[in-house]
């Protein structure tokens, strides 16, 4: 064989030949080639069992994969919710406008850029986010696309030094945390960290250095933590790579000699990733005594993020020091597998997924299934734009799930799992791979786990990108190798799931709660929460707020707790309109009802959904059509294909909401959408089919009016750009602000008399508007 | 065994059965698309939903097994409206044509695209016995039409429409009516009350399905209008008398010079079973033997021709006056369904017309297409002028130019045969932009037109089960997911074994066989 299939045919060697090793080869060809050239797709059909059909058919479905060549960089414009509402949709128009795409086209000319929009990066705190290969930019604006370019390209080739400190335990006089979940990272915490290491390995402090997970205040992103032996400790939000000198020399006298030149050349160094390079954000110095992270964190309830911001993901004997498998120790040690299943039931834990159906239940019904193999697989598969509380606990809590896993196996008699973790999220792929290589050595996985007869293998399996594939009959169809449809329950998973073996699947946030459960007992857990939806709930709280991040609340707090207590109310001063709950399968909540409390049956009865656990605050200046619009347009894009009422209702659905929204909308329009939306719930095969219509009945529900006032042709709110024009108003002094943010040339120069906009040209970017320092400029 | 209720009927069927099949078990059908007899089911058309009348569920049949005590429901109200809008659904991106538009667009419905084809060729005879299955006076139609088809014709939007009236005229003029089998009489006796052109193709049509017509006229010769108003350079006079002998000759009674006053009519409510009206355009004072009529002529069903009074119809200008004789020749061909379907007391539903498919005006890329089974070049005109006709060489050569809009899968389609039986409306959810058509036509005995397509997997399903090496395959997904071979490759690679088995297992005409409707 040719050299040219050396690496394919070292890839089917390592990964296998039969079609559960598809997605596996497929993202390693990917890997080397960066798409999937189709010469080599033929010889994987050609050298293995797996036919092209198939190959072709799992390739297209996934949208990890791409089957044709992009650029050297692939820059992900963020849509998830948050940045949506907070105009990701012109930023990615921008960057059209700056690289010159043709309609269909996403390379630009050259080569270089790639543009690809994506359903969440998952720092949401940061919207609109951007990431050109591994560099993140958050907080752009459509105005700064070309200086975003510009950055990265000075950044390229420059590599941020990565010394390893050194540890010494001896004479530790605190210690500084860094928070090092996903948001902070993106947020430029890699660097802070660097330049801790930096200073303190140059200052010759006694020290310890700490990575913590997701602390949860991604609002306040990247987060350094001062805890000296002596006094309170102190957290450091929004902290810029220069302060580090400064925080650390303020809380540890050096017994070294800083020289200034190093220094000097350490700030060089830096590289600034984030809005800090253009906005100026100031450095807040915060106390947890403070008022505002006082009640950020004061309604909270950590269970499954319980220590969050204290232990390292990834140290074992941490874990173990904070409570960790003791749990695990007790069902293993001194209990029967009725008697784990009786306290998980007294309990009242419900899946985290969405739906909630009792854990216990599950549990039961797998444990009576007769079957020499059985499996466990851990629902990581987070596709939920603007949602990711599954991605951090896997990043920042790895063995506070397997633990959790242990417990849900040995109750249900299994002893093989799987981690369905989405490879977008390589962070939590590297934590779980680590800590499953740390549990395997000191035996809290394999065979005789802690000695007993026990025993569970893991492994991971990287999901190719399909938000079906969090329904658990597709995301079983998809470690199979093949395309990610669901199938028809009954049979249930728990009878005939994976290669036709009963099987377990549970959400990553059910089974992150399952070892408190144990080991603090299920009364004190049922005692968190409402009668029927017992304990605590992780929600991503983003959008219109003054503090969003991840929060995790005992069930039954109201929106209105979350809103004003947790979150600080609503940002910039503007008015409360309504909460998104649950994403693409959730509703809106209004804020007249912003008494209900948050648990699975009110939000139900209110025409939301637990979902997935975002959790968007809109104001007033937000369009409820286009927020059902948005919604619908992921789901309609997620849609897997297979039934009718999703694939084609769906996109009728969306036909029809694009029709309201762009001045198209004619009578019968409201009507017709109501009744499709209807039969879209009722005859779909599967959960995304059946919850994706929520968005938009439950703003039907709240705001009838507002789409009534769409098909008469005005959007209230003025932010469907088809409905609304731009002009100048008498305020305007002649600045030319405008007309130099202008990208199109809509606005003439005239300097100090009052400006116009040409409304042919303008493109209703709403650059405009944002830089006018005197409210000048109307959008009716 | 299991024992479940299906439509309050108990019933017992071997464990393992799907609802679906325990209700045929029983003889009640449920509609179905994506099921297929040698497949597992799939659970993707889902117009087979039934009700689970514990909970007033709905569920697709096809998927889900039946259990004991289980009890169902396989039609009400909610599951109509139910399959009607996944019918719907599937129509709206359903593009395609199931009848011509040019036979849509023909008042008598005439199947245009398979006389092309015969003529084109060379089969005048057989060509001449399509044509009069729907038009009893080809010949003399192909002279005076006013040829609403050619108007509807797809090659008009982007070319020149199909010379269809010329060819029928050349058809009419040098085919050999083939004899038809006399039919075993029915004892039934029809008087036809006028013999212009709707008269003369009720009197055809009732006496070739074995009803002893009478023809009666005012005038000593039959004709009508075709007589008395047409420049004999644009219609001669043997040609008329040639047509119309040939209906004569079918054992049609003949008697000229009669003129029928009410006195007379009152006699033949008595003679006959029944009695069509084809008098002709009303005059000012109209004598209309005591039925209901209106300003432009006698009331009568739209479908069915019925007027006030039983067992008396009435078709052509004596309705409504029109100057488009193939109007009046398409109702005499409708109305003797009327009076079968009444001898046969069957209730009277007229010419049995069933739902089509449409998708609109064709666009020039996809005339690109189309041209793929047709060929290049303007519309043939006659070396000798309009009057004289097509030779045969130059019809062979127009006809050729049809571009077969018609759908091959177009008697055995269940899309459509739902979609009728549904009462859907394709244009509900026309909220987008339509596809465009596609055709892939390289092999020998089928052809694949994605845009028909359902995506029910049948097919993918057929190549992965017979070990096709390439086969069928989805690409993409949700609602922009295709059918296609792997890799790009020629349909003659995907379908080396079991094409003719794919394409009789396509619930639509997305993929057909090309031998249909040659």
């Amino acid at each position: 064989m040719t050299d040219k299939y050396k690496n394919t045919d070292q890839i089917i060697s390592e990964k296998g030949s039969t079609k559960k090793s598809l997605i596996p080869i497929l993202q390693a060809i990917q890997k080397e080639h960066n798409y999937l050239p189709d010469d080599i797709l033929k010889y994987v059909a050609k050298k293995t069992s797996i036919s092209a059909a198939e190959i072709i058919s799992v390739a297209s479905f996934y949208s990890q994969f791409r089957l044709a060549p992009v650029g050297e960089h692939i820059i992900k414009i963020c849509t998830g919710t948050a940045c949506h509402v907070k105009g990701a949709g012109q930023v990615y128009d921008a960057f059209r406008r700056e690289f010159k795409l043709p309609n269909g086209i996403d390379t630009e000319e050259s080569g270089t850029y790639t543009l690809e929009k994506v359903a969440c990066l998952g720092c949401c705190t940061l919207a609109p986010v951007v990431q050109i290969d591994e560099t993140t930019y958050g907080h752009v604006a459509p105005d700064q696309v070309g200086q975003v370019i510009e950055d990265f390209e000075s950044q390229t080739g420059k590599k941020s030094s990565k010394k390893a400190r050194k540890a010494d335990g001896s004479e530790i006089k605190g210690e500084i945390r860094i928070g090092l979940g996903s948001c902070c990272v993106a947020s430029g915490s890699e660097d802070i960290k660097n330049e801790v290491e930096s200073v303190v390995n140059e200052s010759g402090l006694r020290v310890t250095l700490k990575h913590v997970g997701c602390v949860g205040m991604c609002h306040q992103v990247p987060l350094v933590e001062i805890v000296p032996n002596e006094g309170e400790p102190i957290l450091y939000a929004k902290v810029k790579p220069e302060d580090v000198k400064n925080i650390v020399e303020n809380h540890f006298d050096a017994p070294g000699l800083f020289t200034k030149t190093k220094n000097k050349l350490l700030n060089l160094a830096e590289t600034i990733q984030t809005d800090r390079n253009w906005d100026g954000v100031q450095r807040y110095e915060i106390s947890m005594r403070e008022k505002p992270v006082a009640s950020f964190l004061g309604k909270q309830v950590p269970i499954a993020t319980e220590y969050r911001g204290i232990i390292n993901p990834v140290d074992i004997n941490e874990y173990i020091k904070r409570g960790g498998f003791t749990a695990m120790k007790k069902v293993l040690k001194t209990m029967s597998s009725d008697e784990v299943i009786d306290e998980v039931k007294n309990s009242g834990i419900r899946g985290r997924g969405g739906a909630g159906f009792p854990t216990a239940v599950k549990w039961g019904l797998v444990k009576k299934q007769k079957s020499d193999v059985k499996y466990i697989i851990c629902n990581g598969d987070e596709g939920d734009p603007g949602a990711f509380m599954d991605r951090m606990i896997l990043e920042s809590y790895p063995y506070r799930v397997i633990e959790g896993m242990v417990i849900a196996a040995f109750a249900t008699g299994i002893h093989q799992g799987y981690f369905y973790i989405r490879a977008e999220y390589p962070l939590a792929v590297k934590r779980i791979r680590e800590a499953l290589k740390i549990c395997n050595e000191n035996n809290y996985l394999g065979d005789n786990i802690l000695g007993t007869s026990f025993n569970l293998n893991l492994q991971i399996y990287e999901g190719a990108g399909a938000f079906v594939c969090g329904e658990e009959t597709a995301l079983i169809s998809s470690i199979e190798g093949n395309r990610g449809y669901p199938r028809i329950r009954p049979p249930f998973p728990a009878q005939s799931g994976l290669w036709g073996k009963p099987t377990l699947v549970n959400n990553t946030e059910t089974l992150a709660q399952i070892s408190y459960i144990l080991r603090e007992g299920s009364d004190k857990f049922k005692n968190i929460g409402t009668e029927k939806s017992t304990g605590t709930k992780v929600f991503a709280l983003a959008g219109k707020i003054a503090r969003g991040g991840l929060i995790e609340v005992p069930m039954g707090i109201t929106v209105k707790q979350v809103v004003e207590e947790i979150g600080g109310g609503i940002a910039n001063g503007r008015k409360f309109k309504a909460v998104q709950i649950g994403g693409p399968s959730g509703g809106c909540i209004p804020a007249e009802f912003s008494d209900t409390p948050i648990d699975f049956e009110s939000l139900s009865e209110m025409g939301a959904m637990m979902g997935s656990g975002g959790l968007v605050v809109l104001d007033d200046t937000d369009c409820m059509v286009d927020i059902a619009r948005y919604f619908l347009s992921f789901t309609q894009e997620e849609s897997c294909g297979k039934c009718t009422f999703c694939r084609v209702g769906t996109k009728r659905m969306l036909d029809i909401l694009n029709n309201i929204t762009t001045g198209k909308g004619k009578k019968g329009d409201i009507e017709e959408l109501e009744h499709l939306a209807g039969w879209t719930k009722k005859g779909s095969l599967c959960g995304l089919g059946k919850t994706a219509p929520n968005p938009v009945l439950s703003t039907l529900k709240y705001f009838r009016d507002e789409y009534e006032a769409h098909i008469n042709g005005v959007c209230p709110t003025g932010k469907c750009t088809d409905l609304i024009t731009y002009s100048v108003n008498d305020e305007c002094i002649g600045c030319t602000k405008c007309v130099q943010k202008c990208p199109v040339d809509a606005i003439p120069f005239t300097p100090h008399e009052k400006h116009w906009i040409d409304t042919e040209l303008c493109i209703k970017c709403d650059a405009c508007r944002v830089v006018c320092p005197v409210d000048a400029i109307d959008v009716k | 065994m299991i024992t479940l209720k299906i439509n309050n009927k108990q019933i017992e069927v071997e464990e393992g059965t799907s609802v679906m099949k325990a209700a045929q078990q029983m003889g009640v059908e449920i509609p179905n698309m994506c099921t297929h007899n040698e497949l597992e089911h799939f659970t993707s058309c889902m117009v087979c939903m039934v009700k689970d009348q514990s909970n007033g569920k709905l569920f697709p049949s096809c998927s889900v097994e039946a259990t004991n005590g289980l009890e169902v429901v396989t039609d009400d109200d909610e599951i109509k409206e139910s399959r009607q809008t996944a019918l719907e659904l599937l129509l709206s991106e359903h593009v395609g044509d199931c009848e011509a538009p040019c036979q849509i667009g023909c008042p008598a419905h005439m199947d245009i695209p398979k006389m092309n084809r015969l003529i084109a060729a060379g089969k005048f005879d057989e060509a001449l016995k399509v044509v009069k299955k729907d038009i009893a006076l080809p010949a003399v139609l192909g002279r005076i039409c006013s040829a609403p088809c050619e108007n509807a014709c797809h090659r008009k939007t982007v070319d020149e429409p199909i010379s269809i009236c010329l060819l029928k005229r050349i058809v009419g003029d040098d085919g050999n009516t083939v004899d038809l089998n006399s039919p075993n009489p029915t004892g039934k006796k029809v008087v036809v009350i006028g013999a212009g052109p709707a008269g003369l193709a009720a009197a055809y049509y009732l006496q070739i399905k074995g009803v002893q017509v009478t023809l009666v006229d005012k005038n000593k010769k039959a004709g009508g209008l075709l007589r008395t108003a047409i420049d004999d350079e644009i219609l001669p006079k043997n040609v008329l008398d040639k047509e119309i002998d040939l209906i004569v000759k079918t054992g049609v009674e003949f008697r000229g010079g009669e003129e029928i006053n009410t006195e007379l009519f009152e006699l033949f409510k008595n003679k006959f079973d029944a009695i069509i009206i084809a008098t002709g355009a009303i005059s000012e004072n109209p004598e209309i033997f005591g039925l209901k009529a209106g300003p432009k002529g006698i009331i009568a069903d739209r479908n069915t021709y019925e007027t006030s009074e039983e067992k008396i119809f009435a078709i052509g200008n004596v309705l409504r006056s029109s100057r488009m004789a193939v109007r009046s020749v398409g109702q005499g061909k409708e109305v003797a369904f009327s009076v079968m379907q009444f001898f046969n007391k069957q209730g009277i539903k007229g010419d049995p017309r069933i739902f089509n498919s449409r998708f609109g005006r064709l666009v020039a890329d996809e005339f690109a297409e189309y041209i793929k089974e047709s060929v290049e070049g303007q519309r043939v005109l006659p070396e000798n002028g309009g009057y004289s006709g097509f030779s045969k060489e130059e019809a062979i050569a127009e006809a050729k130019r049809c571009l077969h809009c018609d759908c091959r899968a177009i008697d055995e389609c269940k899309l459509r045969e739902y979609s009728d039986q549904y009462n859907v409306n394709q244009r509900r959810f026309k909220t987008s932009q339509r596809r465009n058509i596609t055709k892939q036509i390289n092999h020998g005995s089928v052809i694949y037109e994605p845009q028909k397509c359902i995506r029910c997997g049948i097919c993918v399903r057929l190549t992965e089960k017979y070990g096709e090496e390439f086969g069928f395959t989805y690409i993409g997904r949700g609602f922009d997911v295709e059918i296609g071979i792997p890799f790009d490759e020629e349909l003659e690679k995907g379908l080396t074994k079991i094409a003719v088995k794919v394409a009789e297992g396509c619930p639509t005409g997305a993929i057909s066989l090309k031998k249909n409707r040659e």
